[in-house]
């Protein structure tokens, strides 16, 4: 069984075509990307698969089971948990409140059988990030980097078996993005399947295993990283455009 | 680096000048001998019970319930229906209206789920408006313009009465402290700060909005059934825009989202409003223009000021926070 | 047949108190509560002037008072809107808040000066006329002539004159108006006055031959609301035919079914439009 299958997924807006017989799966323990150009259809893909967006045609599959008609918060109880590309995290709230709150979900609860457990899984999500000493900080006070980690803290409390990182590096530094990244490959590492939107191609493929790309709509390319930078028509679908504008073929 | 034990949330964290006032009014009930005074006392707990409930649905959500009148009149409606018309005991009618508010707070909860700011807010009013003209529709039941008299009272004794009053009070107060410190308050912030980030944790934020409707309903259900009887009356009046609009008030002032605030707002405005009894004629036009005045100068409420969190002092007075170390 | 007049004449009276409601809504983001009072007002000011300051004598007054009043209300609209309600302008809830506490404070000061059973105010045009055998009175009717005068003169200011379509543009689209160098803030507080001159009119306009009563905020702003949410918030023209649909929905139901009822159709309305399609009707943007 495989932690994700998406096959021939579909999603029309009024005269848009977001997503056209879109199909890949994520294997066990894989790391992948999925990067294509601007307003590909990327995030509506996350959507459509985190149950935030109902899809037209196709299926998604997690472990199995179809997430088709299912909300969000039962998709994630099943075991799939995304982070959010505009980090809008709970302002006015205290870290460790912002925390607990995915604590609360029926999958987490059955996984525990105290509160101690609950507390003490809390300050080793977060040691791990190295944002510990964050505890009681009010969640303002952060800045863009450690939100970040605090997303995918809070992402780990509902004890996926499948996480998902929308756009983890946009707006972040060098070094912050390289926190990220580790986090991001330790937890591969432990076994969990990673699935990472992102744009920052460098860093990304530094980091995965297998990469998706996705343009207009529609799946392009799928391969590891070496093979997907040499692909031609990847290349044209990042380039393309700007080729047509200096007139060049 | 150790979290404080779960129980420091709920006890240790109740806010001093809550509890002042609290003890004050009920030791200044006792010593008292002006009837007056304690019925004025009496009157401000229930708008307390009013505020409090009102601010456990819209301070944690921050959807702005402008149909409260709803569940106070329905359920002061109910209870005085079944109490004059049934002859039932109103320690038996006062519960089921509660709980029939309580039941109607999960059904408009429920309507208004997907609805936001003033879409949502205008909804609450329309419901509350459709029960209004309802009760002049049916005046047979409801006795129309005159509303419903002779109903059963709790005692004998003005100050027992008080303490009745005082005592559901303080009960509400504990219940809805607890409620809001609990992991149902703290979800309820987190669908107030971000809904689809609440969703992505696994959270069924419909159940928790409309078990926060269900709550407000209930609390402020047995608020308008106490109300009704402790009046031996109720009217229109406590259907109408009024009521809703001046618990609003009342608990804006006080602050919203923080249980305490309301309280305090509830508690001194209306005794400041039996106080303009002197100036009769004039009372509700000057106490509705000071409200109106407050909230303009403070528009979060006075235990939500800046000045008030910044404070380690205040902070402390009035909401109970204490920094951990 | 007498139906269609008193629908329309319905429909008229509605749509000069909801176009008000739409507009300065969809201008300035203000869901102004006290759109209801504003029509009040121009009853009893109307009222109040010629009773108080003339001393009731003759129909040129009449219709001087009704002007001052109607006046007097935009210049209050726009004053609470710059003292009141713009240094929060941003929260959504307190202007809501605010505005229905003032709604209430209106109402009471109205109840203070002139009890709770309200006023009379003499017709401008005396007398009815015999339509299809049925009388219908002439103060309504005067309300169709007058609105259909209104309502054209409105969308020219909004899409001919200068100042009219930097209100219309801001309604539009706020940020690109803003770039195009429109007051926001002008075109606001401009929509503030003629939203409440449009309310204070149609209060004016109807005192004569309604109870003037000081709960008469509270209706009228439901209705604007249900009309509202029926015709689009950013709608003119589904505002006018929504309004229209309304009072015809109220004047049928009152026939054919109860009296009583009519009050229920606009919340009924209400209620059913945002229950079952929330998403539908909201096609418009919130700020």
């Amino acid at each position: 069984m495989n932690p994700l299958d998406v096959v021939s997924l579909s999603k029309r807006f009024g005269g848009l075509q977001a997503l056209d017989t879109i199909s890949f799966s994520v294997l066990s323990g894989e790391i992948v990307g999925i990067i294509g150009p601007n307003g590909a259809g990327k995030t509506t893909l996350f959507n459509c698969i985190s149950g935030f967006i109902s899809f037209d045609s196709g299926s998604v599959r997690v472990f199995g089971q179809s997430v088709e008609g299912l909300k969000p918060y039962q998709i994630v109880n099943l075991g799939l948990t995304r982070t959010w590309q505009l980090v809008k995290p709970f302002f006015g709230m205290r870290v460790v409140e912002a925390m607990m709150v995915p604590s609360f979900c029926r999958r987490s609860l059955k996984k525990y059988d105290s509160k101690k457990e609950i507390r003490e899984n809390i300050i080793r999500i977060l040691e791990e990030m190295r944002l510990g000493d964050k505890l009681w900080e009010e969640v303002d006070n952060l800045n863009q980097g450690e939100l970040r980690l605090l997303d995918i803290a809070r992402a780990l409390v509902t004890f996926p078996n499948i996480l998902l990182l929308d756009e983890p590096f946009s707006g972040l530094s060098h070094k912050e993005i390289e926190d990220i990244s580790r986090v991001a490959r330790n937890l591969n590492a432990q076994g969990l399947p990673v699935v990472i939107i992102e744009h920052r191609l460098r860093e990304l493929m530094k980091l995965v295993q297998k990469v998706v790309v996705i343009s207009f709509g529609e799946k392009i390319a799928e391969g590891p990283p070496e093979a997907i930078v040499r692909d031609a028509r990847v290349i044209k679908a990042y380039l393309g455009e700007r080729r047509r504008k200096i007139g060049l073929a | 680096m150790r979290i404080n034990k779960k129980a420091s949330f709920l006890l240790n964290r109740q806010s001093p000048l809550g509890l002042g006032i609290l003890g004050t009014m009920a030791v200044f009930a006792v010593l008292s001998d002006n009837i007056f005074y304690v019925e004025v006392l009496k009157i401000a707990c229930i708008y307390a019970i009013f505020a409090m409930s009102w601010d456990i649905l819209t301070g944690y959500t921050h959807e702005v319930n402008f149909g409260f009148a709803f569940f106070v009149g329905g359920a002061g409606y109910a209870s005085a229906i079944l109490n004059s018309h049934a002859l039932l005991s109103l320690y038996i009618t006062i519960p089921l209206a509660a709980l029939a508010a309580g039941v109607s707070g999960i059904l408009i909860g429920y309507l208004t789920l997907r609805l936001k700011g003033p879409y949502f807010s205008m909804a609450t009013l329309a419901f509350a408006s459709i029960l209004f003209k309802l009760s002049f529709i049916f005046y047979e039941i409801t006795g129309g313009e005159e509303g419903i008299s002779g109903l059963d009272v709790f005692t004998d004794n003005p100050k027992k009465d008080f303490f009745v009053a005082w005592g559901i009070m303080f009960g509400v107060y504990l219940l809805l402290t607890l409620y809001a410190r609990s992991r149902h308050g703290v979800i309820l912030r987190a669908i107030r700060a971000n809904e689809d980030a609440t969703q992505s944790a696994g959270i069924n934020t419909a159940y928790y909005k409309i078990e926060a409707f269900a709550i407000s309903g209930f609390m402020a259900g047995i608020g308008g059934g106490v109300f009704a009887h402790s009046q031996m009356h109720i009217g229109p009046t406590m259907l109408s825009g009024y009521i809703s609009i001046i618990v609003v008030l009342l608990a804006m002032i006080g602050g919203m989202g923080t249980i305490v605030g309301p309280l305090f707002g509830a508690i001194c405005l209306t005794i400041l409003n039996e106080y303009l009894r002197v100036v009769e004629e004039y009372r509700i036009v000057i106490y509705t223009g000071m409200l109106i005045l407050l909230i303009y100068v403070a528009p979060d409420g006075i235990f939500n000021l800046k000045f008030v969190k910044k404070s380690k002092v205040l902070s402390f007075m009035l909401l109970g926070e204490r920094r951990p170390v | 047949m007498e139906i269609l007049i008193i629908g329309a004449v319905r429909g008229a009276l509605y749509s000069l108190i909801a176009v008000g409601f739409v507009l300065i809504f969809s201008v300035g983001g203000i869901l102004n509560l006290a759109h209801g009072t504003y029509y009040m007002l121009g009853a009893y000011l109307t009222y109040i002037f010629y009773t108080l300051v003339f001393g009731a004598s003759g129909i040129y007054v009449l219709i001087l008072s009704a002007g001052l009043a109607v006046v007097s209300v935009g210049i209050v609209a726009c004053l609470v809107y710059y003292i009141l309600l713009r240094p929060h302008i941003h929260s959504l809830t307190y202007v809501m808040v605010m505005t229905l506490a003032l709604a209430l404070f209106m109402s009471e000061i109205m109840s203070l000066l002139f009890g709770v059973s309200g006023t009379s105010v003499p017709s401008f045009i005396e007398g009815s006329v015999s339509i299809g055998g049925l009388k219908i009175i002439n103060q309504q009717l005067i309300l169709i002539p007058v609105t259909a005068l209104i309502l054209p003169a409105l969308w020219f200011f909004l899409k001919r004159t200068k100042i009219g379509q930097s209100i219309d543009a801001v309604s539009q689209e706020r940020t690109g108006a803003i770039l195009m160098g429109i007051s926001v803030e002008t075109a606001t507080l401009m929509t503030t006055g003629l939203s409440a001159l449009l309310a204070a009119l149609a209060g004016a306009l109807i005192a004569p031959v309604s109870s003037v009563v000081p709960e008469m905020w509270l209706f009228p702003l439901i209705k604007a609301f249900a009309i509202a949410i029926l015709g689009g918030m950013g709608s003119l023209m589904g505002s006018i035919i929504a309004s229209f649909l309304i009072g015809y929905a109220e004047v049928l139901s009152s026939f054919l079914i109860n009296e009583q009822l009519t009050e229920l159709v606009a919340l009924l309305v209400i209620v059913l439009v945002l229950v079952f399609k929330p998403s539908g009707i909201m096609g418009y943007k919130l700020r």
